[in-house]
């Protein structure tokens, strides 16, 4: 090994030194992949722009109508409540996960006994299975359910809440259940960060007579905005793409209150709908909805560097 | 920009999951005030409690007897009379069995396969200079943003036209790229001494065995890492599956369990078995990885 090194030249080049490779090692290696996306992503990608035009189905046919299938949407009121309802999904779990998560996050950080307990608990939820997760809550949102056993226990309310079966609590019931689930990953990003702060700061701050609260807010979270950020988008785009929780725990119902952009995708393009182009026309504005949130993070870190 | 390289090499080998602080792991090396530490127990058995509140509530449905109620206040939280027929009549009686065998199945080549691509492409894209790799590095990381929902109707059509309708395949291969595994074992790839490689060259291994021989050896932690990711992204699927499996013998657990729920009037504690054991295998991959797996996972996040 020695001799062998002695060989090498001082800096070496990788590059230089893998030139040399057969036309076809690459194309070996790659290969597969780009099999694998060229079926399963690009032309379903290509595919959906297409579609979008045409008045095909999931059962055949299908010709082009031109921008039918946008003008329809335009003026399609079902779809954009459910737009609206994602967008008050987000605007309602977003701040409370990465309030919560960011809370949870400071709690744990910390080398009490049975601490490292809690942290193995709190982050648990990331790895259950969403559907399971959904079906459980299920019967701890319903009116005989956990929750309602509990604030009857405590004498808190003497009606079961209708969680699940009033249109006006059904959505927020939902958003429950992705809160529940979602803060366990947003916690274990956030601690990450936490972790990453030097201590030296805090201490300067506490020197100067800084209390806890003030020390954290203006010392150690404008530390970790970056994190804060990052965890803000990723929920962001999950929320956008909420499906599982409508889907078993409400079926979107009451009426159509708990129906989410999805959903309603699914529901057009898959079962029971077989439009096909139609439900590529929403998959297009969801996209454009997904584009718009990561245009927003980009501005929002590159602000942050400059 | 012949340091470049280098220099990120080893900054990704500075960044390895093992050196890095673990959040599961924390000695703030600083003892607290008595107050802090009681007021911290506190909220962290609060918290702590709405984790475990509902699986626990669960259990103990799932452990009643067909004769017990499942509502009514706290008081019957305790099973009278604990048996363990439900989770019996969960394998017997709804196929159970079938559902955890398919999701083995699907899991297996899911795994598998999103293995295999992670590592070759990570390869190339990290040690195999070819034209268009730059262009294509940029697709991924452009896709990466793509949500399958967008796709879903189109991927719909094209596995049905390739006759993958409820089959094994079907369910595996469109899912089959991860595009963060791929990432995951490029930098595990980019690590690795430039020295190893030219030793190896000057020794005469071809690519092959070069990356059979030399380049795998070197990066087990992150297939690792991958593998258990791959594993539990699988048994969390179930748009997809809901979606290409028309046949309900061939559903995978998260499907499955959702299916009986609805179908017909179940029985609350049979299902609560179920979803317990459902949400079994993820949690003990979880236990016994997370040190090694999750650390890296947020800071892999963080770097993003």
């Amino acid at each position: 090994m020695r001799t062998l090194l002695r060989r090498s030249p001082p800096r070496p080049r990788s590059d230089a030194a893998l030139k040399r490779h057969k036309w076809y090692v690459p194309l070996v290696f790659v290969g597969p992949v780009l099999i694998l996306q060229g079926t399963f992503l690009f032309t379903p990608l290509v595919n959906t722009f297409v579609l979008a035009f045409t008045d095909a189905s999931t059962v055949g046919g299908g010709t082009f109508v031109g921008l039918r299938n946008f003008t329809d949407l335009a003026g399609d009121n079902e779809f954009w409540a459910a737009v609206g309802r994602t967008f008050i999904y987000m605007a309602f779990t977003v701040p409370v996960i990465v309030a919560l998560s960011t809370s949870l996050a400071l709690l744990v950080n910390t080398s009490l006994r049975g601490s490292s307990v809690v942290r193995l608990l709190l982050f648990s939820p990331m790895v259950m299975p969403l559907a399971t997760i959904a079906v459980m809550f299920q019967f701890v949102l319903e009116s005989d359910g956990l929750i309602n056993q509990v604030l009857a226990g405590l004498h808190l309310i003497t009606e079961p809440i209708p969680f699940l079966s009033s249109s006006d609590l059904a959505l927020l019931s939902l958003m429950l259940v992705t809160i529940w689930k979602g803060c366990a990953l947003s916690t274990l990003i956030t601690l990450a960060a936490l972790q990453n702060v030097s201590t030296e700061l805090d201490e300067a701050a506490s020197l100067d007579g800084a209390g806890w609260l003030r020390r954290t807010w203006n010392v150690t979270l404008p530390q970790i905005r970056g994190t804060t950020i990052l965890v803000a988008v990723l929920v962001s785009i999950a929320v956008l793409r909420v499906f599982a929780e409508p889907y078993i725990i409400t079926g979107g119902g009451p009426g159509t209150s708990t129906e989410t952009i999805v959903l309603y995708l699914f529901q057009k393009g898959v079962s029971p709908g077989t439009q096909a182009g139609y439900a590529s026309a929403i998959s297009l504005v969801l996209f454009v909805f997904v584009l718009a949130i990561a245009a927003v993070s980009w501005m929002l870190t590159k602000r942050r560097r400059a | 920009m012949s340091g470049t390289p280098t220099r990120e090499a080893r900054n990704t080998e500075q960044a390895k999951p093992e050196q890095r602080r673990s959040p599961h792991r924390i000695d703030t090396g600083q003892s607290c005030s008595r107050g802090e530490a009681i007021l911290r127990w506190t909220l962290m058995t609060i918290a702590a409690a709405v984790v475990l509140g509902p699986l626990l509530w669960q259990l103990s449905t799932a452990l009643k007897g067909a004769g017990e109620s499942t509502s009514g206040f706290l008081g019957s939280l305790v099973p009278s009379d604990p048996t363990l027929r439900n989770f019996v009549t969960a394998f017997t009686e709804i196929p159970l069995g079938q559902y955890l065998l398919n999701s083995t199945a699907i899991a297996a080549t899911g795994v598998a396969v999103n293995l295999v691509i992670a590592t070759i492409t990570g390869y190339a894209l990290a040690r195999i200079p070819f034209r268009g790799r730059a262009v294509y590095m940029a697709v991924l990381l452009a896709t990466a943003t793509l949500p399958f929902e967008v796709i879903l109707v189109s991927t719909l059509l094209v596995t049905r036209n390739l006759g993958l309708q409820d089959t094994l395949l079907g369910v595996v291969l469109p899912q089959g790229v991860a595009i963060t595994a791929i990432f995951v074992m490029r930098q595990a790839f980019r690590g690795i001494p430039t020295e190893l490689e030219e030793a190896a060259t000057v020794d005469g291994a071809g690519p092959f065995r070069m990356f059979l021989r030399v380049m795998l050896p070197n990066v087990k932690g992150s297939l690792a890492v991958v593998t258990v990711l791959g594993f539990l992204d699988s048994w969390d699927q179930f748009l997809w599956p809901l979606v290409i499996l028309s046949d309900p013998d061939k559903y995978p657990v998260s499907v499955g369990v959702q299916y009986l729920s609805g179908a017909f009037s179940a029985d609350q504690r049979v299902i609560s078995a179920a979803a317990l054991v459902v949400i079994l295998p993820p949690l003990l991959v979880y236990m016994f990885t997370q040190r090694h797996v999750f650390s890296g996972l947020a800071g892999g996040a963080l770097k993003g």
